[in-house]
């Protein structure tokens, strides 16, 4: 069940052609730096797209370009097959925000969806009904007539989703959405993305969360510094790494750097060792080898190993390997 | 203007009515001018008659208070745009399906709407506290027409100066300065006297607040010169040049609350 509106089904990566397409988008808010820094990919219809990256890396101005709020300074960017310089309004009036920052109306909840629904244009009927199914999709009916600002920060970001579920949209941007929600709520919210979704809304989504990427997104971006590090689908970038494993190792008092360093030359190659005090993430073809070479260097140098796990590659070993080696996910160390 | 827009500014204008008229809001804006009327009105008739004036006070009060409206009414107007900045609306409504002119002009007209409200409801406190009033259907469109025009001049002014201004401190003191130097340089409360130092005079004759208390006045007491006519043709004219700066500024301006 949609949990806006009967908009039309449309079929999932129908082949009508991407509905944002960007190439080489650049932005600088003073001249000097650029938060995009030549950005090129595109969107297809029914697809979630996921943009990942650190705090400053570019994720919202390339959302606030998406949504017409800032005017990249170069580059061509159309949505949904619209310029946003000359047809913001059109493009508008087709996509939904969930913005990062707080914003309500000084008002209740039931309030905050009632008017926000009127301000598109729903009709008063249908505007109730949505409202109430919203209501209780998102746990709101205990808090409805309570002030927005007077909820608690998982309350606020719940009616926030929510109120932008009032109206039909092709695409719906969310910029960290689930920041401050339990988990229940958080997967409550990804499973209703995913049902609209099903329907044929596309998404653009950016979190710090790699396992929500991981459960919702199609495909993946890794912004840093304004640049595009990767774009592939999930599993993609997971296989990217072929057939190697995660060891994670801690290791007690001691030498920590020095035994690292010394593992990373034993290894060679065949391993990338990436420390961080005491521990260390250690990306290997061969974690028999790896581990043998472990053991045998701890007994040399008297280093007592603490923790010490081997694990399949995760979304975020990617992210943290391409942010840190600047894209070369698949390379060596 | 597109087939859209009408109905875009219609609900843009029943939000910010909804989303502003909370009690407070509406005590500051229709009690506080009431008020004036009142205190004012019974506190100064009493001192004239003291010194022998056979002239009625309130009567010309009134329509003072009934112009003092436009000042309210454009501080609602500046503390709108400031609240949506502040609270986040700002940005989102500005990636709903609205134009940046479309939500300014939701404000301005709001503000206009409360400045005709607020003038209606003095003109009938003034009716029940005096007993009588103006009857002519031409005192009254000029009366709102001076209104509308001064309600739109300092809508534009404040919202010139809420795009400009980075701090709600900053604001709300510009806002509070504005409001005293505006309302008692003006001849909202007192007629402008000779007596008056220069600069004094020079304030009070430049103040728009002026032009509409006494185009308003005028119509009120059906003693409007081709003086008030001449003052609200000048006052047209600044609202052009302030409702364009307000225009330029806030289309530069940043969307975000800093």
């Amino acid at each position: 069940m949609a949990i806006g509106s009967s908009a039309a089904v449309l079929p999932r990566n129908d082949g009508s052609g991407p509905v944002i397409s960007a190439e080489d988008i650049r932005h600088t808010y003073d001249r000097r730096h650029y938060a995009l820094d030549g950005v090129s990919f595109t969107v297809r219809r029914g697809e979630v797209f996921g943009l990942l990256g650190r705090n400053g890396a570019g994720k919202s101005t390339l959302i606030k370009a998406m949504t017409t709020l800032i005017t990249p300074t170069s580059g061509s960017l159309r949505i949904l097959g619209r310029d946003p310089v000359h047809d913001g309004q059109g493009i508008r009036r087709r996509i939904g925000v969930v913005q990062q920052g707080e914003s309500f109306d000084f008002t209740t909840v039931q309030g905050n969806l009632d008017i926000y629904g009127l301000l598109w244009g729903i009709p008063r009927a249908e505007r109730r009904l949505r409202r109430e199914r919203l209501l209780e999709r998102f746990g709101l009916g205990d808090v409805r007539k309570r002030r927005a600002f007077d909820l608690s920060g998982g309350q606020k970001r719940r009616v926030q989703v929510a109120r932008e579920f009032m109206h039909d949209m092709e695409i719906l941007f969310l910029d960290e959405p689930t920041v401050g929600l339990d988990v229940i709520m958080r997967r409550t919210l990804l499973d209703s993305v995913r049902d609209e979704v099903r329907r044929g809304l596309t998404v653009v989504f950016t979190t710090h969360n790699l396992e929500e990427a991981d459960y919702l997104c199609d495909r993946v971006a890794v912004i840093d510094e304004g640049r595009f590090l990767l774009v592939d689908t999930v599993e993609n970038l997971k296989r990217l790494y072929g057939g190697r494993k995660t060891i994670d190792l801690t290791v007690g008092d001691g030498d920590a750097d020095r035994f690292f360093s010394a593992l990373s030359g034993r290894l060679g190659d065949r391993a990338t060792v990436t420390p961080s005090g005491g521990s260390a993430v250690i990306l290997t073809d061969d974690p028999k080898e790896a581990l043998s070479r472990i053991a045998e260097l701890s007994q040399t140098m008297g280093v007592q190993l603490e923790w010490l796990t081997v694990r399949k590659n995760t979304l975020e070993d990617v992210f943290l390997r391409s942010v840190r080696h600047g894209g070369e996910a698949n390379g060596g160390p | 203007m597109r087939r859209t827009a009408v109905p875009n500014i219609l609900r843009l204008i029943y939000r910010n009515v909804v989303v502003n008229t909370d009690p407070g809001s509406l005590i500051i804006l229709i009690g506080l001018p009431a008020m004036y009327l009142v205190f004012f009105g019974y506190g100064f008739q009493s001192l004239a008659a003291a010194g022998g004036s056979s002239s009625v006070y309130l009567s010309y009060l009134a329509p003072g208070i009934m112009a003092f409206q436009v000042v309210m009414a454009g501080t609602v107007g500046g503390s709108m745009l400031w609240a949506d900045r502040r609270w986040g609306m700002l940005s989102q409504l500005l990636v709903g399906p609205f134009t940046r002119l479309q939500y300014l002009l939701g404000i301005m007209l709001t503000s206009m709407l409360f400045g005709l409200g607020g003038a209606s409801v003095m003109l009938a406190v003034a009716y029940v506290l005096i007993g009588t009033g103006p009857t002519q259907l031409l005192a009254f469109a000029v009366m709102y027409a001076s209104i509308t025009v001064g309600s739109i001049f300092f809508g534009a002014l404040m919202l010139f100066i809420s795009a400009l201004v980075k701090s709600n401190t900053a604001y709300n003191s510009i806002q509070i300065l504005l409001i005293f130097i505006v309302n008692f340089a003006s001849t909202v409360f007192y007629p402008l006297s000779h007596r008056l130092p220069l600069a004094l005079r020079i304030l009070f004759e430049v103040n728009p607040l002026t032009y509409v208390a006494n185009a308003v006045r005028g119509a009120y007491s059906g003693s409007l010169s081709a003086w008030d006519v001449y003052e609200m043709l000048i006052l047209c004219a600044e609202t052009a040049v302030i409702l364009f700066l307000a225009v330029r500024s806030y289309m530069r301006s940043d969307v975000s609350f800093e």
